[in-house]
């Protein structure tokens, strides 16, 4: 890729004592892209993104943000960059829109046009005070806020959390837009099917380390389909050990087949027995995402 | 303008306390004055009591004393306690009888006290008639402010509670750090602490507001507050005294000379609590430290009055460098040592600035 780098992260390792929260971190996000960084709770998602921001202290490594230094030019790289951190608090007792604004004025944007259609399309009431506000609706304060100023590049740590699924679509909807108007977004998360719908590319991060860095549709091809099928008939497993099938189990007594090619064939064998039912996916990040924890589990490299 | 913009929404979220506080401080400072008529009067009765014993002296060396006391109508007996002290806490029995009046040697050569007390009819309790001493020229009080415990307030200086001066230089000003100081502790360890402790700094660091300023104008916040609680307190003070018609011993001027000097006094308060907010994170914590320093600081002061020996606690201690009573009694305002608390609460702040740049923000 040609493209302008926004985020370049290059041999990121950050340790809180002796525990290691980011070892050896590489990853660089593309000027227009929606990048999802994929993980378990703990993997190192807040760390990585919280560095970037330079409110933690690098412990190794380097990361560049639209060409400068993300902490000898923290306060510039900030002018140009949202933030919706993961876990955040409100000033209490003042209003959502007094809160938003004194926020804009931090930024300096003056313009608060962007903040009222957001509440619109969020449907959020500006004219509430912030301590009276549900976690869904503080949640959607954090997008507005991180979107409001109209900066290159946003930063967010599950940003969908708390969201009604209703208000997930609409937040999906602005994110896409955003991605359309030539912003950068940098977006933590452990909701696959969230990653899978929104994002161009997905990071996974495992205790710290990164795993795959690829883009969805690449993963989704490389990964094949998913056949699941249930027989009346008695079938035995190796009957379905096919060429093109790379992974076969059996669970419930349905039959779990992956399969990168030759679908044709393994259709027809299929239908030489007494179907029940039957479905065919494209093989979804959420196994995949699945497969490396398992691979994790079984290596046991930590106690 | 952006700039002073925290400092704005720090001084409008905390502007309801500041409001119920700054009401407080004009009810004591106003207050005070007004109550002083009352007290010089009752103090003054109380001085004339001391004249029901009366204590003659030998005229030449190892002579007898002759101390006699107007007797009371009630009383079934009397009794004379002795002591070096006026506070008669290691005092022994003299005598005790139905006399009024006793004669014995002076075969000592220090100043002596001599209580005597009445025992009444139909109580067992004992009635102090009154106190007298072996040297005079001297009213009670005087001697109380060369306490040790005492000049901790005054500086080692003779105060008169007969005057408005005294009166308010111990009751008001001997309190006033604790009313202010405590109040700017607590608001500048919170201000900070608070953004920590509700997760606010996230949002704020991921605007482009550097840590610097973000403390540099939690700072100017503070010393708006604590230059309006000491402007409510220059008003309160000089209108009660005003009322008292006291103006012309105690001027407006030497008020406001002696409250403006807690001004650095306070920021170095302020600085203290922001500089262990930023090194804990907890409002707690950093209020339990921030108020230790407080009266650790005070000790260090009266410790330094105790005796010579001790004085060079006094140096170090920011209540050395806030002189109320120069001004106020030898019309004096050091402005030397306004200058070196305001070099002081500048230097802890820029430490507190470099620990802030250092720490991780904790999620």
């Amino acid at each position: 890729m040609n493209q302008e780098k926004i985020i370049e992260i290059k041999n990121l390792t950050k340790m809180y004592g002796n525990l290691v929260a980011v070892k050896d971190l590489d990853l660089t996000v593309y000027k227009g892209e929606i990048m999802g960084f994929l993980g378990p709770n703990g993997a190192g998602k807040t760390t990585t993104l919280r560095s970037c921001l330079a409110l933690l202290a690098k412990t190794a490594g380097e990361i560049t943000i639209f060409g400068l230094d993300s902490h000898r030019d923290a306060v510039a790289i900030r002018k140009q960059t949202g933030y919706l951190p993961g876990d955040f608090g409100l000033i209490p007792s003042i209003k959502v829109s007094s809160y938003l604004k004194y926020l804009l004025s931090l930024n300096e944007c003056n313009s608060t046009k962007k903040m009222v259609s957001l509440a619109e399309r969020l449907k959020l009431d500006l004219n509430r005070k912030t301590n009276e506000l549900s976690k869904g609706n503080k949640q959607k304060v954090g997008i507005i806020q991180a979107l409001m100023a109209d900066q290159n590049l946003i930063i967010m740590d599950e940003p969908t959390s708390s969201l009604d699924p209703l208000m997930q679509q609409e937040f999906y909807r602005i994110l896409r837009e955003e991605e359309k108007q030539g912003k950068t977004i940098f977006m933590a998360s452990h909701i696959l099917a969230e990653v899978e719908k929104i994002c161009d590319r997905v990071a996974i991060i495992r205790k710290g380390q990164l795993k795959v860095v690829e883009e969805i549709q690449v993963l989704q091809e490389k990964t094949g389909k998913v056949l699941e099928v249930e027989f009346s008939d008695p079938v035995t497993i190796d009957e379905l050990k096919l060429e093109g099938v790379s992974e076969i189990y059996q669970d419930n007594g349905k039959f779990i087949l992956t399969i990168h090619e030759n679908l044709d064939r393994v259709i027809e064998a299929v239908s030489n027995h007494r179907i029940l039912n039957m479905s065919l996916k494209t093989y979804s990040l959420e196994q995949l995402f699945l497969k490396y924890y398992a691979e994790e589990d079984s290596e046991r490299d930590d106690a | 303008m952006m700039v002073g913009r925290i400092a704005y929404m720090e001084l409008r979220t905390g502007l309801k306390g500041l409001l119920i506080f700054g009401f407080l401080v004009l009810i004591v400072s106003a207050g005070m004055p007004l109550i002083f008529p009352t007290y010089r009067d009752s103090l003054i009765e109380e001085l004339e009591g001391a004249n029901k014993v009366n204590l003659e002296l030998p005229e030449e060396q190892g002579g007898n004393i002759t101390l006699s006391w107007e007797p009371l109508e009630t009383a079934t007996s009397y009794m004379v306690l002795e002591d070096n002290r006026s506070s008669m806490v290691t005092a022994k029995i003299k005598y005790m009888g139905e006399e009024t009046s006793i004669t014995f040697e002076k075969d000592f050569e220090e100043k002596r006290y001599y209580a005597v007390t009445a025992q009444l009819n139909e109580t067992s309790d004992l009635v102090l008639i009154g106190i007298a001493a072996t040297e005079k020229g001297k009213d009670p009080f005087q001697e109380l402010m060369q306490n040790p415990a005492y000049a901790g307030f005054t500086g080692g200086r003779n105060i008169s509670m007969l005057e408005a001066k005294g009166f308010i230089t111990l009751e008001f000003f001997s309190w006033w750090w604790m009313l202010a100081g405590l109040f700017i502790a607590y608001l500048s360890v919170s201000a900070i602490a608070s953004d920590f402790e509700n997760k606010r700094m996230d949002v704020m660091l991921s605007t482009p507001i550097s840590r610097r300023r973000y403390l540099l104008e939690k700072f100017s916040a503070m010393s708006v507050i604590a230059l309006f609680i000491i402007l409510v307190a220059i008003g309160g003070l000089t209108g009660g005294l005003a009322n008292i018609n006291a103006l012309h011993e105690f001027s407006a001027e030497a008020v406001f000379l002696s409250l403006i000097g807690c001004l650095p006094f306070l920021m170095v308060i302020a600085a203290v609590g922001m500089l262990t907010a930023v090194l804990f994170q907890k409002v707690r914590v950093g209020m339990g430290i921030t108020f230790a320093f407080v009266f650790a600081e005070f000790f260090l002061y009266t410790f330094g009055n105790f005796s010579k020996s001790l004085e060079w606690m006094k140096t170090i201690s920011i209540f050395n460098y806030w002189d109320y009573s120069s001004v106020i009694i030898d019309d004096l305002f050091k402005t030397v040592d306004f200058i070196i608390l305001t070099v002081l609460a500048i230097v802890l702040l820029i430490i507190g600035i470099w620990v802030f740049k250092k720490k991780d923000i904790p999620m």
